[in-house]
């Protein structure tokens, strides 16, 4: 099951439904990509609210579509961690160092709003 | 009614200690405890019987004289029932009979015990002062056979002491389910969540974090995160004595935990001791946000959400913009 990628003005948004295979990962990433220049979007958002685990290769990717986002001009944040993903996550020692989160799609669209009102820069 | 209450409480504490059939002939091995002691036990069974009421007083009078036995003896209701527990403990030492209802009378008797905190050296002082007043009573009935005498005595010893081991492990049980009980409300009120603004969420911490304390207080730091949809955690730990490097770890993985889910924590009341410690230890704290004081870091926390504060006479003019 490929993620279907949102567009909503000039953010573009990825809900994960389900547990996603490493090559099914690996398109979206590549989707994101190309999406970000093609619609000049300033913003990316990465809904996981549905998963239950964000293993390492998610993470791994996750953080990689942020990065590549934002070489591309768009802030990238991840929405919805659960409070257990977020604490096994922490146990296994994995972390988005550099990357923005936000607690649901609605405050990751205040975020990507905020960024962009302060002229694109970084809040935290 | 109140004897119901009392046999379904050591009924209870039965099961919570394990106290089964197989433990029972355990403790009875330990004793020394055999088949022979029987007849010997029932040759003093009436000597006993008979004057149990005077080894009960010889009991409680050895207790009213101590001080440390106060609580059980100054209590009328708690005497009275120790008194006749006693004397149906007495009764029931020399029948033969030493199964489950024989430990159940035991532990309701130690329930007791425990209830008024009766020290176990207090019970056993005054348990060798009976058991010496029945030693002496068999003893001078069988001065012709002074063995028989001797041995009849030394088995109910042994019922003595197995006795005695059940009244000590329960006042052993019963102090530390006490402790137990107050570490779990230590536990529980140490780690309290508290939304001091819209968004905003204080969580002072208090005492020894140890792992599992420091697995409580992430899982209800991040559940209280999504419940109040909150934006910034002010964490003040001033409260926390002395900070190594597991308990900085701890911290670290609370505030990263915070941070997946899109809150941002800032650290608050580091004393002088804990930063030259963790200086000195080399732990890496970079990505810690820290502030001095929990004053500060209200003030920073509301700076990020947007908050600007105003003396009333200040707030009178017109209202900034922009917050």
């Amino acid at each position: 099951m490929s993620v279907p990628i949102l567009k909503q003005g000039d953010v573009l948004i990825a809900s994960i439904q389900a547990a996603l295979s490493d090559r099914e990962l690996a398109q979206l990433h590549d989707a994101f990509a190309e999406q970000v220049g093609r619609f000049r979007s300033r913003g990316v958002i990465i809904d996981v609210t549905a998963l239950d685990v964000l293993d390492s290769f998610a993470t791994r990717t996750l953080r990689s579509i942020a990065y590549t986002a934002k070489l591309r001009g768009a802030n990238a944040v991840v929405v919805g961690i659960q409070p257990d993903v977020a604490f096994a996550m922490v146990q296994l020692g994995l972390s988005l160092e550099g990357v923005a989160t936000a607690l649901d799609l609605e405050e990751g669209l205040a975020y990507i709003r905020d960024v962009a009102k302060r002229g694109g820069q970084r809040v935290r | 009614m109140a004897d119901g209450i009392q046999q379904a409480a050591s009924k209870a504490l039965l099961r919570e200690m394990g106290l089964d059939e197989a433990n029972i002939e355990r403790r009875k091995k330990i004793v020394g405890f055999e088949a022979s002691d029987l007849p010997r036990i029932a040759a003093i069974r009436d000597l006993v019987t008979q004057h149990a009421d005077d080894y009960v007083t010889t009991f409680f009078n050895h207790l009213s004289g101590l001080d440390d036995a106060r609580p059980l003896i100054a209590s009328r209701a708690i005497a009275e029932r120790a008194r006749q527990l006693k004397r149906e403990h007495l009764v029931a030492m020399v029948q033969g009979e030493y199964g489950m209802k024989y430990v159940e009378q035991r532990i309701e008797l130690g329930i007791l015990y425990a209830k008024a905190g009766l020290d176990a050296r207090v019970f056993l002082g005054a348990f060798h002062q009976l058991l010496k007043h029945i030693g002496s009573a068999v003893m001078k009935q069988l001065d012709r056979k002074p063995v028989d005498g001797f041995e009849s005595f030394m088995s109910l010893k042994k019922i003595a002491f197995f006795d005695i081991g059940l009244i000590v492990d329960i006042l052993v049980f019963e102090r530390e389910r006490t402790i137990r009980q107050q570490q779990e409300s230590i536990r529980e009120l140490s780690t309290p969540v508290l939304q001091i603004r819209e968004r905003l969420l204080l969580l002072p911490i208090i005492g020894v974090i140890d792992t599992q304390r420091a697995r409580l207080i992430t899982e209800s730091l991040l559940r209280s995160i999504r419940a109040n949809r909150a934006k910034v955690v002010v964490m003040d730990i001033t409260g926390v004595a002395t900070i190594d490097s597991k308990v900085s770890n701890h911290l670290l993985q609370t505030v990263t935990a915070a941070r997946l889910m899109g809150a941002h924590v800032i650290v608050t009341g580091l004393s002088a001791e804990v930063a030259q410690s963790l200086v000195a230890l080399g732990i890496e704290l970079s990505k810690l946000n820290t502030v001095g004081d929990l004053q500060g870091g209200l003030e920073d926390a509301e700076r990020i959400l947007g908050y600007r504060v105003l003396t009333a006479e200040a707030g009178a003019g017109p209202a900034p913009e922009g917050t």
